[in-house]
Order: C-alpha cells, then structure tokens, then sequence
C-alpha cells in the first residue's frame, strides 16, 4: 500500500490540479447561466438540438416495449371498450346535432351584429421525441423548431385542449414547457361566470387556479379556457375542467390527455396589434365653423399659455 | 497508474459509457407526461459512484464531468452546478478506494450515502443562495434515499453482470500495473 501511494505521488498533484479546473469550470458556467440565462439556455437548446434526433434509433425498442404491453392490455380490455365507444358514440351524435344547430345559429347571430372575431389560428403539428427526463421538471421535446417557424411562446395543444407553451427553441426542435410544470402560469377564463384567474403549475396533475377573485362564483365543473389576457396566448382554447382537490383548492383538471401526448399542434399565435400613440387615434381636426371664442384649437392654445 | 492503461481497462470504460448512455435514454423516453407522485432512484448516480468506488480507473473524471454536464443540459437542470458536485463526491471516494477494500460493506454504504446526502444539500443550498427555483423537497428527499436504497443493489449488479468488484489483494493488471 505504501509503495501505491508513492507511485501515485508525482501524478497526484497534477491530476489535482487539472479535476481542480474541471470543477471550477463547471461552476463558472453554473454562473454564466445564472447571470445570463438566455445565452446558455440558447446553447443548451443548441446541444439539445444536436444530441437528441440521434437518440431516436436507441428509444424506439423502448418506445415499442412499452406500446406492446399497452396494448396487449388494452386487447384484454376490447370488449368491454368497444361497448363503451358505442355507448358514447350514441351520445356524440346527438350533441353533434345540437352542436351543428347552434353553429348555424351563432353563424347567423354573429353576422347580423356583423361582429368581427380574431383571425383563424394555424398550426403546425410536432411529434414528442422525449420528455424532460426529470421529475421535477414538467417538459417535452418535439421534432419542430426554429426551421418550421417556431417562436417563443406560442401555446401548443393536443387534440383537445391546451397543452403548454414553446420555451425554447432549436434548430430543429423545441421545448413545451407543459402547464404542470412549476414555473408554467397562463391567464385563465372561467365560464360561464367569466372570472378571470391564473393556473399556476406546481407539478401536481392538477394544477389550482390562483388570483380569483370570487371563489363563491365558481363551481367545479365550470370550463376554464385561456382568457388572453396580457397578449400571452390567444383567447379561448381549451384548458379544462375545475374541479375541487382534496385541499379545498379549487384545482383545473386538464382536457389534454397528458397519458399520451404524442402529436402535439403548436398555435401560430399572432401577437395582438398594439396601440402605442393613443393620441393619433382622434380624428384629425375638422374644420371649424362658428365664433372663435369657443373655438377647440384656441382654447388648448390658451390652456397651454396658461399653464 | 495513469501512464499505464490497458486493453480491458479501455473495454470496461466503454461498457460504462454504454451503460450511461442506456440510463439517460431510458430517463428520456416519452411514455407518460403525468407528474408522478414518487420519483424513481437517480440511477445515474448510483452506477458512477458504485464503479468509482469499486474499479475507478474504468470511470475517468473527465468521463464523470462530460456525462453529468450532458445531463445537466438534458434533464433541464442549472447546468455544471450538479455536474461540479458530483465530480467533487467523485474524487473524495476515488481517493479513498483503497481503504474501501479492507473494510465492510456497510462503512462503504454509509460513506456513499453521507456523499449522496451531502451534494443533494448543497445543491439545494446553493440553489437557495443563488434564488433559484428549487425541485420539491418531498420529491428530492424520495429521490436521494431511492438512490442511496439502490446503491447495494446497483452493486450486486456491478459484480455479477459486468464483473466490476472489489479488487483483490495483489491483483495487478495485464500490463503489470498496480490497481
């Protein structure tokens, strides 16, 4: 042991030395991030970019593990499913019938208040390549990037009902920030009292809904949908139910099959048309007819020389 | 010791690396996006430790670094600061390896978990310091002692299915080096 410990002592101080580096190295990036988050995040989504579409060949035997035991247990299930899917689809079709009355007749009413609504959404559909690999953290990559368009922010869906938001972008792939996550907020509408509220993530399934300002006027069961508040997402999309959690907080419980997301549409969101000069809204200054005395222009001349 | 490597060496680092690679893969495949309300050991950790203690010179520190800082970028985590900790817990261990042959299984244990212990309170201190968003206690307290759980798990493991174990007194490599 002794002769070990000798043999090791010319290597030892260098060795020291240089893990001495690694680890301060490793900490002054920690720092960098810290204090200038977005260009390390930008190099994070960089070596994301890169790395991840090359793990594709090593996870489809999981992938496909996985699915074959679903589905071998959903064949069990078959029977018992398909009575169920037809007892559902009888269902459907009359809320189908009363949905496509009462899209003729909003149709009509909207055109008779000739009421002019926000620009048709268009997406663009990813596929979930991984997810976030830690259980703290509530994300998924998908397989469409800055290449296909993609900007910061914009809300992402399943089939169904609102998923999250893009945070961060690669070249070829993006991050959804999933509204689970601790650090997902997202302005919310409750129908139909129409209280306005923020679903705050805090990695629990369900996230609770905060800032309300009448709890008395919510009930479970109540739609929550985005409200577009603050020009964050478009108005209107799906979020879920309320429901109350076994805390007494009154909780939303998410209309996107969170299970199994797999394709996921990403809303080109435009951002709202904002009003920077108030003032030029006025129309321009007509012409003035009548005594001087009450004229509008001279009298702000006056105001002005006044004050 | 380091001018010194040979062939089986080189094998042993690269089934390592497979083996690391398998892991984050496993960690990354999409299955279900729920948030879970336990957490599964780090088995990252367990596995590096182990071999550290166990045979170091198949995990070189710089393989160590490159790995966690990997999956400090991929995991979402603040990047280099769990890397720099487990580099740290990493070098204490290996620099003790020796003693850990003469001793029993459970001084060995009970040091890896102290180290366990000890990185996971940093980090969340460090975090705190820094005012960062810190993971759920509950859910860091399950995942530490999951992965300290593991460890001798992780090592019958090591033993039986990658032929990583103690090294015995006077066993010498193929090329005559001291391990």
């Amino acid at each position: 042991m002794a002769r070990d410990k000798n043999s090791e002592d010319y290597v030892g101080p260098i060795r020291r030395l240089l893990v001495g580096v690694l680890v301060l190295a490793l900490i002054a990036l920690f720092l960098v991030w810290r204090i200038d988050s977005p260009r390390v995040e930008r190099l994070r989504a960089a070596a994301i970019d890169t790395v991840v579409p090359s793990f594709d060949w090593a996870m489809a035997p999981i992938t496909g593990a996985a699915n074959l035991i679903s589905d071998f247990q959903s064949y069990q299930q078959l029977r018992e499913q398909n009575q169920d899917l037809r007892r559902e689809l009888q269902q459907m079709k009359a809320w189908k019938e009363a949905a496509l009355q009462l899209e003729q007749e909003n149709a009509k009413l909207l055109d008779l208040n000739s009421v002019s609504l926000d620009p048709q959404l268009t997406v663009v559909t990813g596929v979930v390549i991984t997810d976030s690999g830690s259980p703290f953290r509530q994300s998924v990559l998908i397989n469409v990037g800055a290449r296909d368009g993609i900007i910061d922010g914009w809300p992402t869906m399943d089939a169904i009902g609102l998923v999250g938001r893009i945070a961060g972008v690669g070249q070829n792939t993006s991050r959804v920030m999933l509204l689970t996550d601790t650090s997902s907020r997202i302005p919310v509408t409750i129908q139909p009292s129409g209280q306005k509220a923020i679903l705050a993530g805090d990695n629990s399934l369900n996230p609770p809904l905060e800032f309300l300002e009448d709890t008395a006027l919510v009930r479970p069961g109540d739609r929550v949908i985005s409200s577009g508040d603050g020009g964050v997402f478009p108005a209107d999309l799906l979020v879920g139910q309320v429901a109350l959690g076994t805390d007494d907080r009154l909780r939303v419980r998410l209309a996107a099959d969170y299970q199994r997301l797999e394709f996921l549409r990403v809303l080109r969101s435009q951002p709202h048309e904002e009003i920077a000069d108030p003032d030029n809204l006025l129309a321009p200054e007509a012409e003035f007819f009548g005594p001087a005395g009450i004229n509008p222009a001279s009298l702000n001349a006056s105001e002005l020389t006044d004050g | 010791m380091a001018d010194r490597v040979d062939r089986k060496t080189w094998v042993q680092a690269g089934i390592f690396m497979a083996l690391a690679f398998v892991l984050i893969v496993v960690d990354l495949v999409p299955l279900d996006m729920r948030p879970s309300l336990w957490v599964a050991p780090d088995l990252l950790l367990a596995v590096t430790l182990a071999w550290v203690v166990r045979k170091p010179t198949y995990v070189p520190v710089l393989v160590i670094a490159t790995l966690f800082l990997m999956t400090d970028f991929l995991f979402m985590r603040p990047p280099g600061l769990w890397a720099a900790l487990v580099v740290i817990l990493s070098e204490v261990l290996r620099r003790q390896h020796r003693e850990f042959r003469n001793m029993p299984l459970l001084v060995e244990w009970g040091t890896v978990a102290f180290g366990v212990v000890a990185i996971t309170v940093v980090n969340r201190l460090v975090l705190a310091i820094v005012t960062l968003p810190q993971a759920p206690l509950g859910l860091t307290l399950i995942e530490m002692i999951a992965t300290i759980l593991v460890y001798p798990i992780i090592l019958l493991i090591a033993h039986f299915v990658f032929g990583v174990s103690r090294t015995s007194p006077g066993e010498i490599g193929s090329k005559g080096q001291i391990l």
